[in-house]
């Protein structure tokens, strides 16, 4: 699932190992340092199969963004409103690299270059919506209030 | 109780309003480049004195935890004291973290070289994990057992002990706490710390650290390893009160006073105690 996920930004490939339901980038060096009981957590993490669809870690994200030029730069309000949650409108934008096609996946790059997530391009021309956000690094505010809740 | 207690150490029972702290994840920035893009934000910061890549942070127009630069894991709210202990490690290679959620030391650490993570507590690890991933850690690997139950041998050991805690950090602090619970978890931490010793390999180094100010859970563990175990304290250099060496009425080591005791109304940190051992 994780190969099918990265055939959406590049040709190249990502080596992993996976434990449990957890895809990590293979670590050869690291691979020395274990101990003799299964490991939860093992260097890079990709991403997770969660009720049989492939969830991208924002590692793997990162990874990404070095190795694919389908992007989508924003612009300060961008950024802010799609660590909200929010669509991308063209008033976000300030570039597009990669192709142009309806329905394809998106990096989501700030002014940076850094990455805060992805989404799908749905068109530019006459359309106010320019990208469909579909995850984004605000999910680490919502997961640290759930580690506090509970 | 307490406040006579801390009388005694030279100490006192003073609750002091702390600076938030950030500490730099230089694994994705410099501090200066951070330093640049909060201020562009209106983040007031001033450098700790202390440490190597940490802001005290002054004033905020907004909550640090909701602005991009947390969520890109450029940095790691941390209290100043308890970014001392890794510094002053300095590990080379490989460390064990020995108690390690929710990973801030541990992310700390991979910043120096790669790190075993130890925690027991399955609630606890996803916190860790949720940390790791946001700050882009990629030479951690993270176990959910007892620390007890490692037997890899180490250079370099993180015992950040479980303890009572101090004044500072809960309000109901000295209600909840008496000299019972201080004892039960000087025994535990006894067992970790000799633990702790017999995982470390010839001349390697365990860093021990509490955040309790009560000598049973400090001062009086580490004369348990030197007493039981062939292990030597060395200097430490940075803030802090000198260890104890003559406390309730026990003479201790004279190189105790090697270790450091963070006073808050000293220091401006939280209360907290660090030991540096060498194994022989």
């Amino acid at each position: 699932m994780l190969d099918t996920f990265v055939k959406k930004f590049t040709d190249k490939e990502i080596k992993f190992v996976k434990i449990g339901k957890k895809y990590f980038l293979e670590n050869k060096k690291l691979e020395e340092n274990r101990l003799n009981v299964k490991e939860k957590f093992f260097g890079l993490l990709l991403g997770q199969d969660r009720e049989g669809k492939f969830t991208p870690s924002f590692g793997l994200l990162d990874l990404l963004s070095k190795m694919s030029n389908e992007k989508i730069f924003v612009k300060d309000i961008g950024e802010m409103d799609f660590l909200y949650g929010k669509h991308l409108r063209v008033r976000h934008v300030l570039r597009i690299e990669g192709e142009k096609k309806i329905g394809f996946l998106k990096l989501v790059q700030n002014e940076h270059d850094e990455n805060i997530g992805y989404g799908k391009y749905v068109g530019e021309e006459g359309k106010i919506q320019v990208l469909k956000h579909r995850m984004d690094r605000g999910i680490f505010l919502k997961r640290d209030k759930e580690k506090v809740m509970h | 109780m307490f406040k006579a207690r801390y009388k005694e150490m030279g100490g006192e029972l003073k609750v002091v309003k702390l600076n938030r702290c950030i500490r730099v994840n230089t694994k994705k920035i410099t501090a200066n480049e951070l330093k640049a893009r909060l201020e562009k934000k209106r983040v007031v910061l001033e450098k700790v004195p202390f440490l190597k890549n940490s802001f005290y942070v002054k004033s905020s127009k907004f909550n640090l935890v909701s602005c991009p630069e947390y969520l890109l894991g450029l940095f790691y709210i941390q209290e100043a004291a308890s970014q001392v202990p890794v510094e002053i490690m300095k590990p080379k290679g490989l460390v064990l973290d020995a108690c390690a959620a929710p990973g801030g030391k541990t992310s700390q650490l991979s910043e120096y070289c790669d790190v075993v993570a130890v925690e027991n507590k399955g609630e606890r690890l996803s916190v860790l994990e949720n940390n790791l991933e946001r700050l882009g850690v990629d030479n951690c690997i993270a176990y959910l057992m007892d620390f007890r139950a490692v037997s890899k041998k180490f250079n370099y050991i993180l015992l950040d002990a479980p303890c009572s805690g101090n004044f500072m950090l809960e309000n109901n602090w000295l209600r909840k706490n008496n000299l019972r619970r201080v004892e039960e978890r000087s025994e535990l931490q006894k067992e970790l710390i000799g633990h702790a010793i017999s995982l470390l390999n010839k001349d390697g180094v365990l860093v021990y650290s509490t955040c309790s100010l009560e000598p049973e859970e400090d001062e009086f563990v580490i004369q348990y390893a030197l007493d039981h175990f062939d292990v030597k304290l060395e200097k430490i250099e940075c803030i802090g009160d000198d260890g104890l060496t003559n406390i309730f009425g026990k003479k201790l080591d004279k190189n105790m006073r090697f270790c450091k005791r963070f006073w808050p109304h000293k220091t401006n940190t939280i209360g907290f105690f660090i030991a540096r051992l060498r194994k022989c």
